[in-house]
């Protein structure tokens, strides 16, 4: 599958493998985790937890090197302070106020007392949680309790984030804001690595993902360049236009067409094909042709959703 | 899809902290564990059971008092302060704090929250346990010094003395603790039924074998927290049918024999005894904070299949 | 249609009533429960006293037949002064008798092991659900509150069910077998029932108890230390009680004694003299004990520093449900006159009344059920 650059990379994993027992958690392997925002997708029981864990020093590979900017992890505690976790499991302090926590997670850190009061103050109103920092966390809601947790994970101002699941039972409006916190570090040349399920959100966030099943990794890098590789499957293309038999006959005649379904309830057609840059080179001279008028073209699979469907189910 | 909207934030997070040294940034962090365990010993309705434990010993002084008023006020220090704390108080304090110092943090699946952060593993344990020994030092001194009031508050003799005797009791009694404290601490890294071990401990180690005339009674705590109070402390009781004749009460309930060794020769001294309840504590709470730097903790992930 | 439909099948059926919906839920707690090693472990040694009233109730059923197969033993327990020479010339007419103490040695020893094994299985019951925020989970099915600790009560009940009642019911049956001698129903009947009453009493009591404790915390372990402070430092709280109380009782008895006695008798001259003082004074001396030991007797009656023991209060109940005391009673007849007082002095428990034992008891259930009541609430008031 598709490399990434040449850039130094933040997180290294070389032939790493961990065995729980009898059962593998991660086989073999060997990714490099660029700068930037960086997707991490995989099924459930894929090793995406086990990544997280084992990038941020939680557990050891079996087999293997884990370095996280250039530093081996596990039982090295100053590489924590460059980075920050915001774990998937819904667990706190409760009895704690949200402010509390995130002060605490700041001492912690390391940071003095006045500078770990102005970063708590700072995160906590970048999540949009200044107007409840003084409740107990036992009384906050789903959104908050994530909202909190990021902050928690922002607040010593790491250069390596790890995301678990960040968006995990959050409402619409919630997902919208921490989406954009996210966009935000990336933009702030922060690096962000978002462990997710929601397949959509992860693709707004960042192109460039890492694809894990079964403990191997199965893709890495941008998700076209990723799609364009998989020769099993032919790019969906669908065409909408009234003379739509007229077009399917006319595309047909085409060789890097390998099949033509008719769409009628939407007068269009869908096109398989496995060069579609050929493909989309030739319409608009088709389109010019008499009757051809194509209204509408879009593509069916040219997603991370239909990535994740054929290279996991594959 | 339309990426959303970049929002402006009045305050974006591009201002980064200053970062203090890496060695005044390390202590700040062992501090704040320390003080953040303290107050998880602290917090709720915790200090209830703190304050019922304190209340429960000299509680039970003041009952015996009102109802036995002719029991010489050195038996009831003896029976309570010597008997009944060491054997039944300081053990289970010990239990409540020392077994959950890890176990706690695991079940409540806030360990991630510490390990994320930068204070090597060892160190971390090092603090959690020192606030845990700070806590049950407190408490066992604290119950000592209640007990001793409640025992010699108004009596007829004795109180000349009283305060330097609890002194010396909470002294022996805070030193019991750290051992129990360090021992415990061990066990729940090495099992995960610490406490069923921790109270077969209690009850058959230091409840049974600690009282039998037998060398393996070396391998207890409260055995050398007896030798310890036994030589710089005197437990003689009048005889209620010749008042001017005393009974060793601590020999004779602690099998020691001063009538064949009166030095107590063939025990260890109380110098010894300090070294090695010291010394055991130390080795206990360094080879937990080893297991503890090489021991993962999962969370997410299974433990073994 | 010749296509049937493979997707989700509705249930058509109908569904039981509430009788039966706790069993769901200790059938869960039950497997669960056996899932541990060490659980399992203390269990099979809890069945070990059970083994040992079985062989005690059989040997004695071939004693009463008089076989040569137990002569042995018998003379074995009849030179170590375990049965004495009067009970085995007549072996039937001391049938319930010792029938009751076999019962009542095993249910002590089961007393301690029910302990450990709620110590083992009770915490979790309802902290862990609490923890786990599983109660909606629970709730919001067609079971009600009562369905719900009914269930995990039921847990309890399996287990020292197991450990109590089915070898009382087996060991029962063994010891009828080996004596075949049918009359011995009709002696010991009563037996029987108040030995599975006695499980009953332990299994509400302690079961209720356990269940409490779970309820109030979402911590295990504290649950645990709590039952642990209950039983064992309810226990020695009690024992150091009595202790202070026979001492003021022995002081202020020595008191009494020596204001009687004269102040100085002049030296005696001759060794003859000094035999008879010495005799005089052991008799004055054995007088004097066997006064203060009818003193701290009828004491005793009175006594409520026993209370405070939780398994104190347990055993006094299951004394009296067995009727131990009468059995030793009956049992003393056959020592030296001399020697009896002695002898119940020892072997008999606590004299107070039973029903203060069934009172403290009593208002530990009414207040475990208080506070589950509290504890564990409907889904709309869940928090």
């Amino acid at each position: 599958m598709t490399r990434t650059g040449d850039m130094a990379p933040i997180v290294d994993f070389h032939e790493v493998s961990k065995w729980y027992g009898n059962v593998i958690g991660i086989n073999k392997l060997t990714v490099r985790v660029p700068a930037g925002v960086t997707g991490l997708l995989g099924p459930n029981g894929a090793g995406k937890s086990t990544f997280l864990q084992l990038a941020t020093g939680q557990l050891y590979a079996s087999q293997g090197k884990v370095r996280v900017l250039g530093q081996r992890v596990w039982n090295n505690s100053g590489i924590n302070r460059e980075i920050g976790l915001c774990p998937e499991q819904d667990a706190f302090y409760e009895w704690m106020t949200g402010w509390d926590f995130v002060y605490t997670s700041a001492r912690l850190a390391g940071l003095s007392r006045w500078a770990a009061r102005d970063a708590t103050e700072r995160t906590l109103e970048a999540v949009g949680m200044t107007q409840y920092q003084g409740r107990a966390i036992r009384g906050y809601s789903k959104g908050m309790r994530q909202r909190t947790k990021l902050a928690q994970a922002l607040v010593h101002d790491p250069r390596v984030l790890f995301l678990d699941e960040p968006l995990t039972g959050t409402d619409p409006l919630a997902r919208h804001d921490l989406m954009t916190i996210i966009q935000r570090l990336g933009n702030e040349r922060k690096s962000v690595v978002v462990s997710s399920h929601v397949l959509h959100e992860v693709q707004t966030l960042t192109p460039n993902i890492i694809l894990l099943n079964h403990g191997r990794l199965v893709a890495e890098g941008n998700v076209r360049d990723i799609r364009d590789l998989i020769d099993k499957h032919p790019h969906q293309i669908v065409l909408i236009c009234e003379e739509y038999r007229k077009l399917a006959a006319r595309v047909l005649s085409w060789p890097d067409v390998e099949g033509v379904r008719v769409l009628s309830q939407q007068k269009g057609i869908m096109v398989e094909t496995h060069k579609p840059d050929a493909f989309y080179g030739r319409l608009p001279e088709l389109s010019l042709e008499d009757g051809m008028a194509i209204k509408e073209v879009y593509s069916e699979d040219d997603s991370l959703e239909s990535v994740f469907k054929y290279l996991v189910n594959a | 899809m339309k990426p959303p909207a970049v929002a402006e934030s009045p305050r974006a997070l591009d201002v980064a902290p200053d970062r203090p040294p890496f060695g005044s940034s390390r202590l700040v962090s062992l501090w704040t564990a320390y003080a953040l365990t303290l107050r998880q010993h602290l917090h709720g309705k915790r200090w209830m059971v703190i304050a019922g434990m304190c209340v429960l010993c000299a509680g039970l002084v003041v009952v015996v008092r009102a109802t036995a008023p002719d029991v010489p006020a050195i038996m009831l220090e003896f029976v309570f302060a010597f008997l009944f704390i060491p054997q039944a108080i300081l053990p289970l304090l010990a239990l409540i704090y020392a077994s959950g110092i890890v176990r706690d943090e695991q079940e409540e699946q806030t360990m991630t929250y510490l390990l994320i952060r930068p204070i090597p593993k060892w160190a971390l344990y090092s603090v959690k346990l020192l606030a845990t020994l700070t806590t049950t030092v407190t408490l066992a001194v604290l119950l000592t010094f209640l007990t001793y009031a409640a025992v010699y508050v108004g009596a007829e003799t004795g109180t000349k003395d009283a305060p330097f005797r609890a002194l010396q009791a909470a002294s022996i009694h805070a030193l019991a603790v750290v051992a129990y404290c360090c021992l415990f601490g061990l066990i729940s890294l090495l099992t995960k039924r610490a406490l069923v071990v921790g109270i077969l401990y209690a009850a058959l180690f230091e409840g049974l074998i600690a009282n039998l005339p037998f060398s393996i009674r070396l391998a207890t705590v409260v055995y050398y927290a007896r030798l310890i109070a036994y030589r710089s402390m005197t437990f003689l009781v009048p005889l209620p049918n010749n008042p001017s004749r005393t009974n060793d009460l601590a020999a004779e309930i602690w099998q020691f024999d001063p009538k064949t060794d009166p030095g107590l020769l063939s025990h260890p001294q109380t110098r010894t005894c300090l070294i090695v309840l010291l010394a055991a504590s130390a080795a206990c709470a360094v080879i937990a904070a080893i297991l503890f730097s090489i021991r993962e903790f999962h969370l997410k992930t299974p433990e073994k299949a | 249609m010749p296509i049937f439909d493979q997707g989700y099948q509705h249930w058509k059926g109908q569904l039981s009533g509430h009788a039966w919906r706790w069993l769901a839920i200790t059938r869960h707690g039950v497997r669960i429960g056996m899932q541990g090693r060490v659980f399992r472990a203390v269990l099979l040694v809890s069945l070990l006293p059970a083994m040992a009233l079985a062989t005690a109730l059989c040997i004695w059923g071939l004693v009463e037949r008089r076989s040569d197969l137990v002569s042995t033993i018998v003379q074995f327990l009849v030179s170590a002064q375990i049965l004495s020479p009067g009970i085995v010339d007549d072996p039937r007419h001391y049938r319930l008798e010792i029938w009751t103490l076999c019962y009542n040695f095993f249910l002590s020893c089961e007393l301690t092991l029910s302990m450990i094994l709620i110590l083992l299985v009770g915490p979790n019951l309802i902290s862990q659900d609490l923890r786990f925020n599983a109660l909606p989970l629970y709730l919001s099915r067609p079971l009600r509150r009562i369905d719900y600790l009914a269930g995990k009560l039921g847990v309890i009940a399996a287990f020292l069910g197991l450990a109590i009642i089915v070898p009382c019911l087996l060991s029962y049956g063994l010891g009828l077998l080996f004596s075949l001698d049918f009359s011995i129903v009709k002696d010991t009947y009563r037996l029987l029932l108040a030995s599975v009453a006695y499980g009953v009493v332990i299994i509400l009591s302690a079961g209720m108890l356990i269940l409490a404790l779970s309820s109030l915390t979402r911590n295990s372990r504290w649950v645990a230390l709590f039952f642990l402070g209950i039983w064992i430092v309810s226990n020695i709280a009690s024992g150091l009680l009595e202790l202070a109380d026979r001492e003021q009782r022995r002081i202020a008895f020595n008191r009494e004694m020596t204001a009687a006695t004269p102040q100085k008798t002049p030296a005696p001259k001759t060794r003859e003299e000094r035999r008879r003082r010495m005799e005089v004074m052991n008799a004055a001396q054995a007088e004097r004990l066997e006064k203060l030991e009818a003193q701290q007797t009828e004491a005793s009656k009175s006594d409520w520093r026993p209370l405070v023991s939780y398994t104190g209060n347990l055993s006094r109940v299951g004394r009296q449900l067995l009727r131990t005391d009468a059995c030793w009673e009956k049992l003393s007849e056959v020592q030296p006159l001399a020697l009896r007082k002695r002898f119940l002095a020892t072997w008999t428990g606590p004299q107070y009344p039973w029903y203060w034992s069934a009172g403290v008891l009593s208002g530990l259930f009414v207040l475990s059920a208080v506070i589950l009541s509290f504890s564990v609430r409907s889904l709309d008031r869940l928090r």
